[in-house]
């Protein structure tokens, strides 16, 4: 399979995922990346085990506004440092979206999937094949398929490489 | 083309002509990190600069807010990694775990100007844009480049213009404004979105009101609420920060042909005391609709509602109860700084309240960061001037109507959800 | 032949003449405990005794994370609030500002009385002395037995009699007087005993002060320790007595006790109990200069307007050097702190004035400290790791030497700022 092709099972999420339901204010003393990934979802109903059930390889998808709230950069490092490759949602909250890019963490912005989930074109436990080069999304279970945007401008230089103080690093080295 | 205030205010800080949509690098007026996020900040710093200098050790400033007194030992080891990394660096802004909520110390002290680009691990930094400065909360990462290079990317937002017109009638206030905004337009109603007020309601308003206002605008997904301070705000900030501020207002405040996305009008007039009911901010109903409601807490502060002025109109309603509480619930005020509290203790306000039976905490973000003052158990209601109330954001399994001070304070006279109406006769 | 204090308390409950070494079998007067009244609840009803045996003898007082930092502590003081409402609890001081630290409460409130028998699940019951009760620190296990049956049994004490006279020297105060006591006769001078303080300087003290002597029994080892019933006791209490079954009891003069001991208030100086065990005395001239990272007052040893107005003697008009946290003993002392505007010298003086309760004193909230931090401190531990921390260092010591400390950033000798 094609290095951009991934599959694996999705995990999915309402509109306004808050950081308190990816990472809860009670673990903000943590300092470790390593050790944020324990409690991811911890505080989001009915997703309490996401941690410990979740595989490396396996999408988080959700509707409009994901990462809404707080400026914890823990809310990224948790779903990076358990395997979730990427976060696959029809927007993201102004902080998460920087956070995320600022390590290197990809994103893809799918129009539509916000009612998609709420219609149920796509449910806990389908299994996903996302190209994260093209953005095509398909959800293998039903068949449905879903076009995601990944992030361009200035943002994409520094996706590429691989998070802004990286960016900053190969910008000083050009000078 | 006219430019709005947030292009103005980043061509300052930029040196460039820009236009919405263009990624800038912007100059860093001040670059902040609380005792959470901070320590992360620091060790990231550490390690990608392989222990070297910031940019300008005075144009970085902590505060510690979240969780201070440190009430764990991890929390304590946190603070202390910011104290030596300040010392090591030679950061004299350091304001410890005795000065309050950040945003509010670094407005207090003068450290915050019209225009000003300032950075903090605190998605309400954007509260600053009370007086008319870009403040935006940022995760570690960005932080930790800006002291590298004492600058940060920025994309040019849109502008969204509301104007606000008319009096609050006895009883409603600007939070009530706020949350009947976040009911109309949405958690994502300002999408990335710059956001600059008028009309004579904003005119009117004290520093208090304005603070409420822009802290609210990040629960709407805003990236800043700007304010150009004007009247009694102004002075009091040109006392603060000195008459550069003077200068800034003129040179930044939006040209009249600035083109905006949107273009919002509202009138207070007949507005009522608004809650956003459990478990989302724009699950918006009147106090009337939801009154009544079981609660079991009510809590008092916060950085959208600490300020000495959201404690005298909760000051207020308990005069107009004979200072009164009920013994159902559990009533908490925090106020936001030191100074707060100390015209708090001028005004005889704390001697009130604790007659009454109120608890009145130090300074702190308290409930908010659920590790402090208050959390709630399951099953529990509280009643907060926060400016978050998903499930269990203070105690698993709890939950939490957002309302005014007054409306805060009504209902912790009543022992359940009450319209502050019903008090102030 | 004479009694002690205990014979003759333990022997009135009893209903016989009992003399130390006798085991009886005695009806507390009053049960407190504070926020372990949660696992207390458990056990009790494990025993399968469907209701308390008194629910007014039973007090209820939450200050040792309050308002509750965690999601833990929040369910914990929920379920002593459902246990209140189901037993019918009369006496509880839930998170308003009515409540404070337990054991200043009992005393402010008049549970602590001349004569009664107090049992507390925590171990620094023994601070009802001050006002001539028999009080004492049990276990969990033992309250939730005497919840459910109404009795206790002990051991009469031997006890240990203290005798003080002449009068302290400025920057002197009783809590160098106790801490040169137990760095004497060490944690465990007065094992099981009851300690009977006598004598013309005790009549002299504030109850405050008394409250500051008795609270610290438990630091070297005792069961309950007591000051004489006298007229400020009676005063004091005027008023306010939660029941009429007190009596105003004391020792007689020819009592017999296992030792004795004498001190001049005179010949005392400042001092602290250095890390990390509370008979480790040294005068202040031993370790002043001692770099110190955070100064803490409070804490049912010394948190009381008496304590506020010393600390606040000293840094009024001055700015302190590390961060100092004030944490009056109770509401009822922060308002009159407030009244008398020392909350304000304190603000000034850059304190943080938390909200009372026990703060940091055992490591729960509102001050723990980092590795390699060091803390003066008007408590009455400093066991490694006790304010949340076992790389940490606490130094005890008075309310002076606390806020003359705070000021210079280091162990400061407050007779040099009076």
């Amino acid at each position: 399979m094609e290095q951009n092709v991934l599959r694996g099972k999705a995990w999915v999420f309402t509109d306004d995922v808050d950081t308190d339901l990816i990472y809860h204010n009670k673990y903000l003393a943590e300092t470790d990346p390593k050790k944020m990934a324990q409690y991811s979802f911890e505080y989001y109903p009915g997703k309490e085990k996401f941690a410990k059930e979740a595989k490396p390889g396996d999408f988080v998808v959700a509707g409009r506004n994901f990462g809404t709230g707080s400026s914890r950069e823990h809310a990224v490092y948790c779903l990076k440092e358990l395997g979730i490759p990427v976060v696959l949602a029809e927007s993201f909250a102004r902080i998460y979206y920087r956070n995320a890019i600022n390590n290197g963490y990809p994103v893809l912005f799918v129009k539509g999937l916000s009612d998609a989930i709420k219609e149920g074109k796509v449910k806990d436990g389908d299994e996903l094949e996302v190209n994260i080069a093209t953005g095509e999304i398909k959800d293998l279970t039903n068949g449905n398929t879903f076009h995601g945007d990944a992030v361009t401008d200035l943002e994409k230089d520094i996706m590429a490489s691989g998070g802004l103080i990286e960016y900053l690093k190969a910008q000083a080295a050009k000078k | 083309m006219g430019k709005t205030m947030i292009q103005k205010i980043i061509q300052r800080a930029s040196g460039k002509e820009v236009q919405v949509g263009d990624r800038v690098w912007c100059k860093i007026d001040l670059s902040t990190a609380r005792d959470f996020g901070g320590p992360n900040c620091v060790l990231q710093f550490d390690e990608v600069t392989e222990k070297g200098k910031v940019w300008d050790p005075d144009k970085i400033a902590f505060t510690f807010d979240l969780q201070a007194p440190a009430h764990a030992e991890k929390v304590a080891n946190n603070q202390k990694i910011i104290r030596d990394f300040a010392k090591r660096q030679g950061i004299t802004k350091v304001f410890d775990v005795n000065w309050g909520i950040g945003q509010h110390v670094l407005l207090e002290n003068g450290l915050v100007k019209p225009g000003d680009v300032i950075l903090g691990t605190d998605s309400h930094m954007n509260l600053l844009g009370g007086v008319g400065a870009f403040a935006t909360g940022v995760g570690n990462t960005d932080i930790v480049a800006s002291w590298i290079n004492g600058t940060l990317w920025f994309r040019v937002p849109e502008t969204m213009k509301i104007t606000v017109n008319g009096s609050f009638a006895r009883g409603v206030c600007m939070r009530d404004f706020l949350t009947f905004l976040v009911g109309k337009l949405g958690a994502d109603g300002m999408f990335f979105k710059a956001v600059e007020f008028y009309g004579e309601t904003i005119e009117k308003s004290s520093l208090a009101d304005r603070i409420t206002l822009c802290s609210m605008v990040t629960e709407m997904s805003g990236k800043v609420g700007l304010i150009m301070p004007n009247g009694e705000v102004l002075d009091w900030l040109v006392k603060r920060a000195g008459t550069e501020v003077l200068d800034r207002v003129q040179t930044l405040k939006a040209d009249p042909d600035a083109v905006y996305s949107e273009d919002l009008h509202f009138d207070v007039t007949g507005l009522e005391p608004m809650a956003s009911c459990p478990d989302a901010p724009d699950n918006v109903k009147t106090v009337r609709e939801a009154a009544g409601a079981h609660i079991d807490q009510v809590h008092i502060g916060s950085c959208s509602n600490g300020r000495f002025e959201d404690i005298a109109a909760a000051f207020e309603v308990l005069k107009a109860a004979n200072f009164q509480i009920s013994d159902s619930v559990r009533t908490i005020i925090t106020p936001s700084t030191r100074e707060v509290m100390k015209q708090c203790a001028e005004a005889g306000f704390i001697q009130k309240f604790l007659e009454a039976g109120v608890i009145f905490t130090n300074p702190t973000c308290s409930l908010c960061t659920a590790e402090h003052y208050g959390v709630l158990p399951g099953g529990d209601v509280g009643v907060s001037t926060t400016n978050r109330n998903f499930i269990g954001k203070v105690g698993k399994g709890s939950h939490t109507y957002l309302v005014s001070p007054m409306t805060a304070m009504a209902s912790a006279v009543k022992g359940v959800l009450t319209d502050p109406r019903d008090i102030l006769k | 032949m004479g009694m002690t204090f205990a014979e003759k308390v333990l022997g009135k409950a009893a209903g016989y003449a009992v003399k130390a070494g006798d085991v009886v079998t005695v009806e507390p007067h009053f049960c407190m405990s504070h926020d372990n009244a949660a696992p207390i609840a458990k056990t009790f009803k494990k025993i399968g005794v469907p209701k308390v045996w008194k629910p007014d003898h039973l007090v209820f007082i939450l200050d040792h994370a309050i308002p509750a930092p965690t999601d833990e502590h929040a369910v914990n003081h929920k379920e002593i609030r459902e246990f209140v409402e189901e037993q019918g609890i009369p006496h509880f001081f839930d998170v308003t500002s009515k409540g404070g630290v337990c054991h200043q409460k009992m005393c402010e409130e008049g549970f602590a009385l001349p004569g009664l028998i107090i049992i507390g699940s925590d171990s620094h019951t023994c601070t009802y002395g001050a006002y001539g009760a028999f009080s004492t620190g049990i276990g969990r296990s033992e309250m939730a037995a005497a919840w459910a049956t109404g009795k206790i049994w002990f051991r009469v004490p031997e006890s240990l009699k203290i005798t003080v006279k002449g009068k302290f020297n400025k920057g002197v105060s009783a809590k160098d007087l106790i801490l040169k006591i137990i760095g004497d006769i060490k944690a465990d001078g007065a094992d099981y005993m009851s300690v009977e303080f006598h004598g013309p300087a005790i009549s002299e003290m504030s109850l405050a002060e008394r409250m500051t002597l008795c609270n610290m029994g438990i630091e070297m080892g005792a069961k309950n320790a007591v000051c004489p019933p006298d007229e400020k006791v009676l005063e004091a209490i005027r008023g306010i007595e939660k029941t009429n079954e007190w009596e105003a009891i004391w020792a007689d003069e020819d009592a017999v006790y296992a030792k004795e001991l004498t001190y001049d208030l005179g010949e005392l100086v400042p001092c602290v109990a250095k890390p990390h065990t509370v008979d480790n005395y040294a005068s202040i001239d031993e370790v002043k200069g001692t770099k110190i990272h955070q100064a803490f007052l409070g804490s049912c040893t010394n948190a009381r307007i008496e304590d506020l107005r010393l600390a606040a003697e000293i840094l009024k008009g001055k700015e302190v050097a590390v961060r100092t946290i004030v944490i009056p003993a109770s509401w009822r002392v922060y308002r009159q702190a407030l009244d008398e505007g020392l909350l304000e010298t304190f603000l000034d003086a850059g304190c943080v004035i938390t909200n009372p309760g026990c703060g940091p004193c055992m490591g729960n909230h509102e001050g723990i400290l980092a590795p390699g931090e060091a803390c003066i401190s008007t408590a009455n531990r400093n066991f490694k790791g006790r304010m949340g921390n076992k790389d940490s260092f606490i130094y005890l010591a008075s309310p002076m030497t606390v806020a003359a400390s705070a000021l210079k950033g280091e162990i400061a000798d407050p007779r040099e700022v009076l």
